[in-house]
This record gives structure tokens, C-alpha cells and sequence, in this order.
């Protein structure tokens, strides 16, 4: 069939599927903005080209006029009030919907070591075993402990909750769970929506 | 036609059997579904079956607490007066969770005797994402059961249950409240601020009526009383300035506080009123005082009575500014005479009640001068001319 008319450049066919909540601001909330932080840092942790997999993600997904290059994303991620040098700017939710289908994009990606991850992981709480008896799982945890550290205000009080090794463990494990679940065919309408509860009016 | 539709995972394997819309084609969508099979190899060796009912109800549980698991908010649970769904899903010990399924015995109206206890599934956060998986790939199949798709509600901010208890999160509001109380209790007994008059209007606004002499209070006179130092006589000589712009040569007078003065205008009419002072109806010049009363406590009786008898004779003034006078009184609180300190005062003296009051008596005594005003909207007020006593 012939196409007429040049595909559209204004909104991504992705964002069709990521309802917009009724929110009482069109800003994305601030447990939005750190939860959506949270979840590329663990992709960064698992990845070691984490970073250059999201900029390539958002070209792939034609979110380039969204996520506009390397220094975009990173101010981007710097909404979440946890970072060190924390942006006081909101983040739009145009720009929260592409991050959550980067998210969901790179998570299926993923799904077969986070799949081994999680099974790892959970036969060693069953032999009460620590973390560290499963190499890759260990990797995984060190670095997520390294980037958290490195990148978020130990001053902030959310940051304070996880001064210890086995809070951030439990943390690193928990953002681990949330990446299986939307790694799905829904998973990132399952994400989106969820970044919302308890927010909506 | 019987058609089977199969989602396999590795924990989850869902099935769903139905008569196919067109026979001739074999990927139409189902019209009838039949029957659902969940099985959860690896978990759990029994069958989870049921018909349309069962498969909502699986869709809703694992939809709802899917989102549950990713946003971290509890939803609201099931009312008492909602029957229990047949399929829900809870949070359990560690990282496990709870697959509950109530199951019923096939082909028979559900009563109490026949009903089976509930089936609890205990799954890890892998197997129910293949769970949920099966049912997201179901809800994103559209060639199965079109009308079934995929609902993603969001926890609104009402149903949101506190995290913290109530009383916890009263304690600021409350602490709050206590810490307003407080202040306000101690903020009580702080006297409120005096008003200053400014300049302009001082004599004006000036409430005399409940204070005798708002203005000196304003302006410390305890420091100011007992010697006739020039400090007082200037802050005295504020708001005289005010009442005799027109006129300022008795301002003058006044500021020097001796009857020498040199106005010829004030001496003129000194002299020709020499010989009316004995009626005392007219304003003189004073001569300075030989004697002043010093007792502090004598000043301020003095002060008053003089009010008091002032207030009792004072009829309506026909003044458009505040006229001031000089009254002398003596140790017994007659009037000896007084002085006007601006023209408009002295020409409109007769209308106050001081010339009433004034009476003859022998210059031996010792004597006070005091303040009298009548301000233009017709408040009288009193003070010692040289300040109150200590």
C-alpha cells in the first residue's frame, strides 16, 4: 500500500500504547522520576555498555527527538531527587515515556540473565547461602552498590536507607524482579501504569 | 470445531479451549471458550481449571498485583461485602508469592457443603512472571478472545493507604498547633505596642480621653519629671510646633520656658490684660514660678483634678486645630491663670472652661504649670508641663 503522507515525527508509535494519567500536574511525580532512575541504573549494573544500549535504544524506538543525545539523558536522570547533583527541573511526561520504553525495550533484552539471575539468587536464599556464591550475581551486586554510591547524595534522607551493604542488596535485587516483570509483551504498559498509583486524582 | 489455544513458559503453561468462529479457518478467533487449563510445572502437579469466570478473575489478580509488585502500593483489599474472587494473589514470606484459587466442584450449584478449601500455590517471583506472561501474551493475542484486553488501572491517591499511622502523621500538625498556643499564651502578657503619633497629625489621634497625656507617655516622662531640664521642654515642644504653625513666635516662648520673652505681641496684650487678671477671665503671660510643687505624687492629683474639673465645664469648641494652653495651678489645685500658646488659642479661649476656673490667690504658694489641649475633635488632654514626676 502506498503511504501518502511522511510518518509523523511529533510522537512516537510507541507512546500510543502509555496511556497519560490524570495527574494533578503534568509533571511526572517524583517516585516516577526515581523509580525510573533506579531501573536504568540496575540495566547499567547488568550491562556493562549499559548506557551506549540506551542511547542506541532510543534510536532504534525513533525517540531521538525525546531523548536528545547523551547530555539529555543524563539530565534527564538527574530528576530523580536521590542523584547527588540532583536537576530541580520536572520531567515531562513525553520524557518519562520514552525512558519507560527504553527500560522495557533493554529489559527484554535482558530477560534471559535476569531470568538466571533471579533463580540464582533464589536458590541461595533457600540454602541460606549469601549472593556471593553466585559469581555473576555477585558482579551484578557490586556494581549496582558501586553506581549507587557513586552517583546518589548520601545526604539525602532516601539515600540514608540504604547506607548498608545488604539494604542495597535488597534494593539491587528488588529493581532486578521489577526488570523480569516488565521485560513482557505488557511489561512496559505495566511499568507505565504503575509509576502512577497513588498519584493519579 | 474445537480449537486449542496454548501459552507455554517454562513455569506456566495456559491453555484455552473454544468452538472457533469459522470452521474453514483456523485462526479466527474463539467464539465459545470452553474451558481454561493453567498448569505450573515445576511448582505444582495440580490443574488449575475453570471456565470464562475463572480465566477474568486470573486476569485481574495477576494484572493487579503485577503492578503491585512493580510500583511497590498496595491495593486496596476486597470489601466484606464483595465475595472473595476466585483467583487473587498475595504477597508471602520473603520473596514468595501466594497463588490463592478457590476452587470449585464441577457441575454443581457452590454451597458450603460441597465448597473445597482454597488451593495456595506458593510461587517465586520467576514463576509468576511466567504466569503473568501467559496472561499478557493471551491479553495481547488477538485472534483468541478479542474482547479480552489488557486493563491497566492506576491506585488513585484516595485509595492509597497511609504508611504511616495516624497519629504519627498528626504529631507535626499537632506539634504545630501547640507550638501557636504556646506563643500565643506568652504573646498575651507582652503589653501591646504604644502608638507613636507621628508629626503630622499627632495631637489628632491621639485616644487622651482614658490617658490623660498619651503623648508623654509615648515619649518616656518618668525619665523627664522632676528637673525642668530642657530636655523636657523640647519634647513638650513637639507637638506645640504642630498647634501653632500659624504662629510661631509663641512657640518660641514656650521653648524657652520663661515669660521674658521677647513678643512684643504677647507683652502688648500682657500689659493690657494686667488689670483683668484679678477676674482671670483672659490668658496672661505667666511669670516664672517662685516655688514649684515637686512632690510627684501631688503633681499627678493635681493633674487629675484639674481633668476632672475640666471635663465637667467642657462644652463643644468651635476649633479647627488643636489648641494648647499653659495653666498654673497652685499647691490646693486653684488656677492662678494661663497662658495660650497659639493665636487660635487665645482668641478662642472664652469657649473653653479654664477661664471659669480661674480664681485669685496669693503668688506665696507653690505652684505647678500644666498642659491643657483641646484637639479639634474634642479631646481633652492633660499633662504636667514639665513631664510627669518619677
Amino acid at each position: 500500500m502506498p503511504v501518502d503522507s511522511p510518518p509523523s515525527f511529533e510522537l512516537p508509535l510507541i507512546f500510543n500504547t502509555l496511556t497519560t494519567p490524570e495527574l494533578p500536574s503534568q509533571e511526572c511525580p517524583r517516585r516516577a522520576r526515581t523509580q525510573i532512575d533506579l531501573l536504568l541504573l540496575a540495566i547499567e549494573a547488568l550491562d556493562l555498555g549499559g548506557s551506549e544500549a540506551m542511547l542506541a535504544a532510543a534510536r532504534d524506538l525513533g525517540l531521538d527527538k525525546v531523548i536528545k543525545g547523551r547530555v539529555n539523558l543524563w539530565l534527564l536522570r538527574s530528576t530523580n531527587p536521590m542523584r547527588r547533583y540532583s536537576q530541580r527541573q520536572p520531567m515531562a511526561l513525553d520524557e518519562a515515556k520514552a525512558l519507560v520504553a527504553i527500560i522495557g525495550n533493554l529489559a527484554r533484552r535482558l530477560t534471559v540473565l535476569v531470568r538466571q539471575l533471579l533463580i540464582g539468587g533464589q536458590q541461595l536464599r533457600e540454602k541460606q547461602l549469601s549472593f556471593d556464591h553466585h559469581l555473576r550475581l555477585a558482579d551484578y551486586l557490586t556494581r549496582f552498590r558501586t553506581h549507587f554510591r557513586a552517583r546518589m547524595n548520601p545526604g539525602r534522607a532516601g539515600v540514608i536507607a540504604y547506607s548498608t551493604d545488604e539494604k542495597l542488596d535488597e534494593l539491587a535485587m528488588q529493581l532486578l524482579e521489577q526488570l523480569l516483570l516488565c521485560s513482557g509483551v505488557l511489561g512496559t504498559q505495566r511499568l507505565w501504569s504503575s509509576l502512577f498509583d497513588g498519584e493519579v486524582v | 470445531m474445537t480449537v486449542k489455544r496454548q501459552y507455554t513458559l517454562p513455569y506456566c503453561n495456559l491453555m484455552l479451549e473454544g468452538l472457533s468462529a469459522d470452521i474453514n479457518n483456523p485462526l479466527s478467533p474463539l467464539t465459545m471458550l470452553m474451558n481454561v487449563e493453567c498448569r505450573l510445572p515445576g511448582v505444582t502437579d495440580i490443574t488449575l481449571t475453570g471456565g470464562r469466570e475463572f480465566l477474568d478473575s486470573l486476569v485481574m489478580a495477576v494484572s493487579r498485583y503485577g503492578q503491585q509488585l512493580l510500583s511497590g502500593v498496595p491495593r486496596p483489599g476486597v470489601t466484606a461485602q464483595t465475595p472473595p474472587p476466585l483467583v487473587d494473589l498475595k504477597p508471602g514470606d520473603g520473596q514468595y508469592h501466594h497463588l490463592i484459587v478457590r476452587q470449585q466442584a464441577l457441575e454443581e450449584p457452590l454451597t458450603d457443603a460441597n465448597a473445597l478449601a482454597p488451593l495456595d500455590v506458593k510461587l517465586t517471583t520467576v514463576q509468576f512472571y511466567d504466569l503473568m506472561e501467559a496472561v499478557d501474551q493471551l491479553l495481547a493475542d488477538t485472534q483468541t478472545l478479542p474482547d479480552l484486553t489488557a486493563e491497566f488501572q492506576t491506585v488513585s491517591r484516595r485509595q492509597v493507604r497511609p504508611e504511616e499511622p495516624i497519629a504519627k502523621r498528626a504529631a507535626p500538625a499537632a506539634l504545630g498547633a501547640a507550638a501557636l498556643a504556646a506563643a500565643g499564651l506568652a504573646l498575651f502578657f507582652v503589653p501591646p505596642p504604644e502608638f507613636e503619633p507621628t508629626r503630622s497629625n499627632g495631637e489628632a489621634n491621639t485616644p487622651a480621653e482614658t490617658a490623660p497625656a498619651p503623648v508623654e507617655a509615648g515619649t518616656e516622662p518618668e525619665d523627664n519629671s522632676v528637673e525642668p531640664t530642657p530636655k523636657p521642654v523640647e519634647t513638650e515642644a513637639e507637638p506645640e510646633g504642630n498647634s501653632a504653625e500659624t504662629t510661631p513666635a509663641p512657640v518660641e516662648v514656650e521653648a524657652e520656658s520663661s515669660e521674658s520673652s521677647g513678643d512684643e505681641a504677647n507683652r502688648e496684650e500682657d500689659a493690657t490684660r494686667d488689670s483683668d487678671s484679678v477676674a482671670g477671665a483672659e490668658p496672661v503671660e505667666l511669670p516664672t514660678i517662685a516655688t514649684k510643687i515637686s512632690d510627684g505624687d501631688r503633681i499627678r492629683a493635681l493633674n487629675q483634678s484639674l481633668y476632672d474639673r475640666l471635663l465637667d465645664e467642657l462644652a463643644p469648641i468651635s476649633n479647627t486645630e488643636a489648641l494648647a494652653y499653659r495653666v498654673r495651678l497652685t499647691e490646693a489645685g486653684d488656677v492662678v491663670g494661663y497662658e495660650a500658646i497659639s493665636d487660635a488659642a487665645r482668641n478662642l479661649a472664652q469657649e473653653t472652661p479654664i477661664p471659669s476656673l480661674v480664681s485669685t490667690v496669693s503668688e506665696a504658694d507653690e505652684q505647678a504649670d500644666f498642659r491643657v489641649v483641646f484637639t479639634e475633635t474634642g479631646v481633652l488632654e492633660v499633662s504636667p508641663w514639665d513631664g510627669w514626676p518619677q
